[in-house]
């Protein structure tokens, strides 16, 4: 929340002075009744700092840590101003805890415009000259940071005429971080409902891409189908990514390994109706499974058994899990509430990885393709992804790699 | 590990103020600072917006931001002459910035004392904790107050998680002391007109997404105990204003000869222990390493150390782009500790031990250069200790007391030469952990063949762990074997290679005991209805009846108010009602208001009376509970509606649950099994791992897992 904004100015003769403010005295006491919330003498040698500090972004905390300043001192250098330069700046003041990115491209909007309209028309030096009130035909400055204060802690955006040529239009957006790289045996899922928001002026490729996301395909097989270059089809759906409307999880197979992470006690203790949550969501045909049968289905996953192993056991016991439930959205469900985690398969030639770290040999160009993913690095997801053999089929050329008996280990973490 | 690194930590600086010749910029390491391009930033204002739009903004090139003119690019070693004629000194320029500005917007007011001053010059992110001189002007505290109060300082400065401060004010030459008294008077003026503030100051670049964590780590474990170190070496020996003058000296000299840069840095780090502090400060925190500084003031050698701690642990698996805590130990053993685990005497003793992380001979050799006496209890704790040892058992030796143990451990752990880990033992299962770094794996693989020779290789010993995880001794060739293999485990461990697998129970209540407890309870209702027949329920089916006579009779006034304290209220308004006929009441509507209320009672009571007589019909109708031998199996018909019921915290159990907690004793024919039952369901809470049953009760491995397997239908 914005709680206060200013346009401050250095004047020659009485140095820096805050000219307008909204609200009223939030930084300069103006009716002499409340207190302003920071203390302007302190602060203004950074609000107006020396001439090397100017155009540029510039923030500072209160002493008592509760407020930030932030504001883009801006120095307009012309024979015309008295000492041959006009000095001012727009700030905010926002609370210390807030997130201030949003605010810096207003800050930065807000000191473009003015600038660029001060060696227009000299806006900001010609409304001085007439006094507070303007000449009635523009709206004075403070009215107008009072708009543009509003405006931001209301709707998040502006849109505010300032005089018959210049509009401000700001908006706040909120900074998300970069989405991890999209790898071709990731699988994406929606979490939103793509065909609700989508229309035809979207990109192209993004389009062709969300057609076939659908919780199974992985990022190869989307890109096949949905005939986008592989590469542009990770580009789409890191983008998804950025805007949070998927999530990536990793190829359903029921040889597979899951194991329990510490969200699945919460599973057992059923916090905020996850199970019950969960039965929604794989229950198919008849009835309803009880809880207590979802919690033990899940605690019964363990590292070292495959989700086939864990089918055979329920079997043993009387339980068809095929007939209650729908066993990958189980698993899924499982993975993306942080229950568990996939188990995934390694191959190392200790051969290879004895010569990595002597540096002595580089992947062959002409060797094996196999050999490059046999340093531990590469999930046996990625090898088949990346290329085109199934679990089986790697295992077979693995064993005619030209190595010692005994070289290839295969280690699950 | 940390965040801190040589990227987003660009530089450290020294500015002070002084009350005749304003600020000064003193010094700055390292040497060459240039300035920070603003481009990276604004292309990644474009990306924050757009993915797709960034190749397309940096084809394009992003507009350059407006800089001051004369200052691009990388700093000069050398002097140079510009046309205008005018000297060019290397040092005076700094990260972009004239260093006589930055000396005057770095010297904030004194409303920032020792609270944190976090200035953002874009890109350039400042973070102090500015100190001022105190209001009467002198640094010098009065004789009186001074020592505790700088021990105090010093010990909330610098160390205040931490068992022994490592400050060590070795007195160098008490005789200078005296020295100074005697010119004491001259130095007074001095003293009151010189520096009036100092400001050691964190240059910083961070990215928008970790400024606020980087920010608060560097801040409350870095600038403020540096700070505060470098007070309280002003505050007994002038040791910042006189190193500042002697570095200012040296710079001025150095601008006359123009002397290189680097020769000047290389002779005031050699010279000055003040920027020799300031270059230990840099080079260890942006290598996320323990800063130990060495503050060569006249009263005696300051060391205080500083270092932001790293990361021992993470409690789940961090996701996968998670650079930052890929490798660390995987575990719960901490996250899961309840408050009241933590506060019952002794939990953490038992339930944890110590690993080294650097070889053991090392550390001993370390604390045996060090002559404190205290060094060498710790060197008999370092070589007592053993991965396979909880602390508690540590401290049963006759050498070490256990508060020793704690404390010694504690020291071990914060100054990173120790991790604490449950007991290894040859009974539990560990596997490969799913958050090792596997980019190590050759590296490790090679110390791994050093550092056991005959062992399996590294590859092929994950694989054992992995494919199915079981107790370590079935890997163990033989028993003669198991002291390597426990020492090949903690390396393991060490490294973040192998985490244990742990088992944790929840006590689940079949259909069978459901029912039983059910029932008693339902029977145990009914007792007390029809034991009480002669007390108050009779009564209250006694009234019912009162009232109906008297309701048919109309002798509503007479008829004896029924003993329900509720009844007498209508009664009394009534009488009233009557004595003064002006009331607003009239009587007729009384009568029939309290006939009402009567038929009312009635029918409740005749209902309560009948639903009780139905439930006794049906409780005698339901099938009596049958004890079976494994109730998990019992599929009675009588029971087909009822789930299992799973009790999530068998120590906060109350009600039902502590009625089911008992029912299900009452099955354990053999007394031990029932006692075992008594002692360990409260383990059975899905936090408390099984491993660690046997630590906490002080009971044999084996036996522990017996009655865990016999308690388990």
């Amino acid at each position: 929340m914005i709680q206060g904004i200013f346009y401050a100015r250095f004047f020659p003769q009485e140095g820096p002075k805050i000219v307008a403010q909204a609200p009223p005295g939030c930084i300069t006491s103006s009716d002499g009744q409340r207190p302003p919330l920071v203390d302007f003498d302190v602060l203004q040698e950074y609000i107006i700092p020396r001439q090397a500090f100017c155009n540029r972004y510039v923030t500072i905390n209160s002493p008592d840590g509760k407020y930030t300043i932030l504001g883009y001192p801006v120095v307009i250098r012309n024979p015309k101003y008295m000492r041959n330069e006009f000095i001012f700046n727009f700030g905010l003041l926002v609370e210390a805890e807030c997130d201030q990115t949003p605010y810096e491209r207003v800050v930065r909007c807000l000191a473009e415009t003015f600038a660029e309209m001060e060696k227009q028309n000299e806006y900001l030096s010609l409304s001085e000259a007439k006094g507070p009130d303007g000449d009635g035909s523009r709206r004075p400055i403070v009215s107008l940071l009072e708009i543009v204060k509003e405006d931001l802690n209301n709707y998040g955006e502006c849109m505010i005429p300032v005089d018959e040529a210049s509009t401000i239009n700001m908006k706040l957006f909120p900074h998300h971080t970069n989405p991890p790289a999209v790898q071709g045996w990731h699988v994406p899922v929606a979490k939103t409902k793509f065909n609700d928001i989508i229309d035809p002026t979207w990109d192209i490729t993004l389009q062709k891409v969300v057609a076939k996301i659908d919780g199974v395909s992985d990022v190869r097989r989307i890109a096949h189908e949905a005939s986008v270059s592989l590469d542009l089809a990770k580009i789409a759906i890191r983008h998804l990514l950025y805007y949070d409307t998927i999530l990536l999880l990793d190829i359903f197979f029921f040889g597979s390994c899951y194991a329990p992470r510490p969200g699945i006690h919460d599973f057992i203790r059923n916090v905020d109706g996850i199970v019950d949550e969960c039965a929604s969501y794989v229950s198919h045909g008849r009835a309803r499974v009880s809880n207590y049968l979802l919690i033990r289905f899940m605690a019964a996953f363990a590292p070292g058994k495959s989700v086939k192993e864990w089918i055979y056991i329920h079997r043993e016991m009387g339980f068809e899990l095929m007939s209650y439930i729908d066993i990958r959205r189980f698993v899924q469900f499982g993975v993306i509430k942080g229950c568990l985690y996939r188990v995934h398969k390694y191959v190392v030639s200790k051969q290879y990885l004895a010569s990595l770290a002597s540096g002595q040999s580089k992947p062959l160009a002409g060797g094996d393709p196999l050999q490059k993913y046999t340093d531990g690095c590469h999930n046996m997801d990625q090898i088949m992804t990346e290329q085109n053999l199934t679990n089986d089929q790697v295992m077979e050329r693995l064993k005619t790699l030209p190595v010692p008996r005994g070289d290839i280990s295969v280690f699950y973490k | 590990m940390s965040c801190v690194n040589d990227e987003n930590f660009v530089a450290v600086a020294l500015v002070i103020n002084r009350s005749r010749d304003g600020p000064a910029f003193v010094f700055h390491y390292p040497s060459h600072v240039s300035a920070l391009s603003n481009l990276a930033d604004k292309a990644k204002d474009v990306d924050a917006e757009d993915v797709l739009f960034e190749r397309l903004s940096q084809s394009s090139g992003a507009e350059p931001a407006p800089e001051p003119s004369e200052n691009r690019g990388a700093i000069r070693d050398d002097h140079y002459v510009t046309e205008s004629g005018s000297q060019v000194v290397p040092w005076e320029h700094v990260a972009g910035f004239p260093a006589r500005d930055l000396a005057g917007i770095l010297t904030p007011a004194r409303s920032y004392h020792k609270k944190l001053f976090q200035l953002s010059l874009d890109p350039l992110l400042c973070v102090s904790y500015p100190i001022h001189v105190p209001e009467n002007g002198k640094w010098k505290k009065p004789k009186k107050a001074s020592k505790a109060k700088a021990a105090k300082d010093l010990d909330e400065g610098i160390a205040p998680d931490e068992p022994n401060p490592p400050v060590r004010v070795t007195k160098a030459e008490p005789s200078k002391e005296k020295a100074k008294e005697g010119k004491k008077d001259e130095t007074e003026e001095e003293k009151r007109s010189s520096m009036t503030m100092f400001n050691l100051v964190f240059f910083l670049n961070p990215k928008k997404h970790e400024t606020r964590e980087l920010v608060d780590s560097l801040y409350s474990n870095i600038v403020k105990k540096v700070n505060k170190a470098y007070q309280y070496s002003q505050q007994h020996s002038e040791f910042v204003w006189k190193e500042s003058k002697r570095i200012l000296a040296a710079k001025d000299r150095a601008r006359e000869e123009k002397k290189k840069m680097s020769a000047l840095w290389k002779e005031l780090t050699q010279n000055s222990s003040l920027a020799a502090s300031m270059r230990e400060i840099y080079d260890a925190v942006s290598q996320n390493r323990i800063a130990t500084l060495h503050l060569d003031t006249v009263d005696g050698i300051l060391t205080p150390s500083v270092q932001i701690p790293v990361p021992l642990f993470v409690a789940d698996l961090p996701p996968e782009d998670d650079e930052r805590h890929r490798g660390l130990w995987l575990t719960t053993a901490n996250a899961f500790l309840s408050q009241d685990a933590l506060e019952e005497p002794g939990f953490l003793d038992r339930n944890f031990a110590l690993l080294l992380t650097d070889d053991e001979k090392k550390i001993v050799a370390e604390l045996g250069n060090d002559r404190d006496p205290t060094a060498s209890s710790m060197a008999e704790f370092a070589r007592l200790s053993k991965p396979t040892m909880s602390f508690y058992q540590v401290g049963q030796s006759n050498t070490l007391t256990l508060d020793q143990v704690r404390k010694y451990a504690q020291h071990f752990i914060f100054w990173r030469r120790a991790m604490a880990i449950p007991p290894l033992h040859p009974r539990d299962i560990y596997m490969v952990s799913p958050n090792c770094d596997l980019e190590r794996l050759s590296q490790d693989a090679q110390d791994w063949q050093t550092a056991f020779p005959l062992a399996p290789p590294l590859p092929t010993f994950l694989a054992e762990l992995s494919v199915m995880p079981r107790p370590y001794k079935f890997i163990t060739p033989s028993k003669a074997h198991r002291p390597l293999y426990l020492r090949m485990l903690a390396w393991l461990m060490r490294g973040g290679w192998v985490t244990q697998l742990c088992t944790f129970a929840y006590v689940v209540v079949w259909p069978e005991i459901l029912y039983e407890v059910d029932y008693e309870i339902e029977a145990e209702e009914l007792g007390v209805a029809t034991s009480s027949v002669d007390g108050t329920d009779t009564t209250s089916i006694h009234t019912a009846q009162s009232t109906l006579d008297g309701q048919s009779t109309h002798s509503s006034l007479t008829s004896p108010p029924p003993q329900l304290p509720s009844q007498q209220q209508p009664q009394q308004s009534q009488t009233q009602a009557q004595a003064q006929p002006n009331m607003p009441n009239p009587s007729t509507t009384s009568a029939a208001e309290h006939s009402a209320e009567m038929a009312r009672l009635e029918r409740i009571a005749m209902k309560a009376h009948r639903e009780l007589a139905d439930k006794a019909t049906a409780h005698a109708r339901k099938v009596a509970p049958v004890a079976t031998t494994n109730p998990s199996l019992n599929e009675a018909p009588h029971l087909a509606g009822l789930t299992p019921h799973i009790i999530v915290d068998p120590k906060k159990a109350t009600g039902k649950e502590s009625r089911y907690l008992s029912a299900i004793a009452r099955r354990f024919k053999d007394e031990e099994h029932r006692s075992a039952w008594q002692l360990m369901c409260k383990y059975f809470d899905g936090r408390c791992a099984l491993e660690r049953i046997a630590l906490q009760e002080d009971m044999k491995r084996k036996k522990t897992w017996t009655l865990v397997t016999i308690l388990r239908p």
